[in-house]
């Protein structure tokens, strides 16, 4: 009896021994695959870090687009510094902007152009496009270098052109070879005269006067507006409006 | 040092997934709205992050990316078995990448800190580190 009961317990034992063993193997393995696992997880993250990193376009200083299309938006329309439109026009309608920001892009070649169509060009209304840097250190030099640019009458082609050529945010690509190609493509007269005054300390105060300005009046963000004709009293602030027709009706309630 | 036990990890991976699944519906309601998360200390950090040109991805804003992964890791936290160990540690590791890729450009790139992109990263950060010990400990052993 005794000998069965150890062949029994001999035969249960390398039973669990087996079990133990085929466990241990079987983890070994899912480790394997786990690690296998793992590379493609990273090569999953490589792939998402391409796809994003391929994302950003324009901000190219070798082909600098839609010179032909601002000129022809702008023509007609009197420029004097940053302002664009009759000198006379009662109502005046403020843009904080940064050239470096996106969102501006978009009012750019969504929201002003019926704005300009309809109450600029009618001499209604007259914009005055004001720096509001907040994208990051490049704001400050492409502001700068728009407000130069107004010196020689073509500010808001310098605007325009920009936008319509923006980089990807503050990835760097507004150096100086882009902001004079941008330049050359707005049509400024004197490259060299707008060289130096975008340098210089008077047109750099000014962009950080514009800036400390938006602070003042509240805003948080670009781009924002204000209105100021003979139906406000001083600058009444609009925030972000989200379409044309809420600024032509801020514009016409001004007048 | 002997680990958590499983189920401890699988409510701590539980817990933190929900509360991304929270952070990440906040930025992309945020952005479906055509504005931005507003960051809780003021600043201008996360409507610069929203608006730069990484905040999307193929056109999908990233938040959205966030959304599935914190689903999926909440699905891998409340399942048993090997499949669902070995899933959250792939799952965590691919959040816990791309939240490293998204941090740095937040510092060197668009020079800006959105508090709750913080707030995620740190989330998949504890994540990854929750997954990593539940499959590396009781991966094929029993449930």
């Amino acid at each position: 009896m005794s000998g069965k009961k150890d062949r029994e317990a001999r035969r249960e034992e390398r039973i669990r021994e087996d079990q133990e063993a085929g466990s241990a193997e079987r983890r070994q393995r899912l480790i394997k695959l786990a690690s296998a696992m793992a590379f493609l997880a990273l090569a999953a993250v490589a792939v998402l870090i391409v796809i994003s990193q391929s994302q950003s376009s324009g901000g190219d200083a070798s082909s600098i687009a839609d010179t032909a299309e601002v000129k022809q938006d702008l023509s007609g329309i009197p420029q004097s510094g940053m302002v664009l439109g009759e000198s006379s026009a009662k109502v005046t309608l403020f843009e904080f902007g940064d050239l470096q920001c996106p969102v501006c892009k978009g009012f750019s070649e969504e929201i002003l152009p019926q704005v300009i169509e309809n109450q600029v060009r009618s001499g209604e209304a007259k914009i005055d496009f004001r720096n509001f840097t907040i994208i990051g250190p490049q704001s400050t030099p492409a502001g700068a270098a728009a407000i130069a640019a107004g010196e020689q009458g073509r500010g808001w082609n310098y605007v325009e052109l920009f936008y319509r050529n923006q980089g990807t945010e503050d990835s760097g690509y507004a150096t100086d070879k882009f902001l004079t190609a941008i330049a050359k493509g707005a049509g400024v007269p004197n490259i060299a005269r707008w060289n130096s005054d975008r340098k210089s300390k008077r047109v750099l105060a000014e962009v950080e006067a514009t800036t400390a300005e938006a602070e003042r009046l509240g805003f948080t963000g670009t781009p924002s507006f204000a209105v100021e004709g003979p139906g406000t009293t001083g600058k009444q602030t609009l925030g972000t409006p989200g379409s044309s027709d809420t600024l032509e009706s801020a514009i016409s309630s001004a007048g | 040092m002997r680990a958590p036990a499983e189920g401890t990890l699988r409510g701590v991976a539980t817990f933190l997934a929900s509360f991304g699944i929270g952070v990440a519906v906040y930025i992309a309601i945020a952005d479906s709205g055509g504005g931005s998360p507003v960051c809780v200390a003021g600043g201008h950090g996360c409507q610069t992050v929203a608006e730069s040109a990484y905040s999307h991805l193929l056109g999908v804003n990233v938040a959205a990316f966030g959304i599935v992964g914190y689903v999926s890791l909440l699905a891998c936290a409340l399942l048993r078995g090997d499949g669902a160990r070995m899933a959250g540690f792939a799952f965590a590791l691919i959040g816990f990448g791309f939240s490293l890729y998204l941090t740095y450009l937040e510092l060197f790139t668009i020079n800006a800190i959105c508090q709750w992109c913080v707030a995620s990263a740190v989330l998949m950060t504890l994540l990854f580190i929750t997954n990593s010990i539940r499959m590396l400990a009781y991966v094929g052993k029993a449930r």
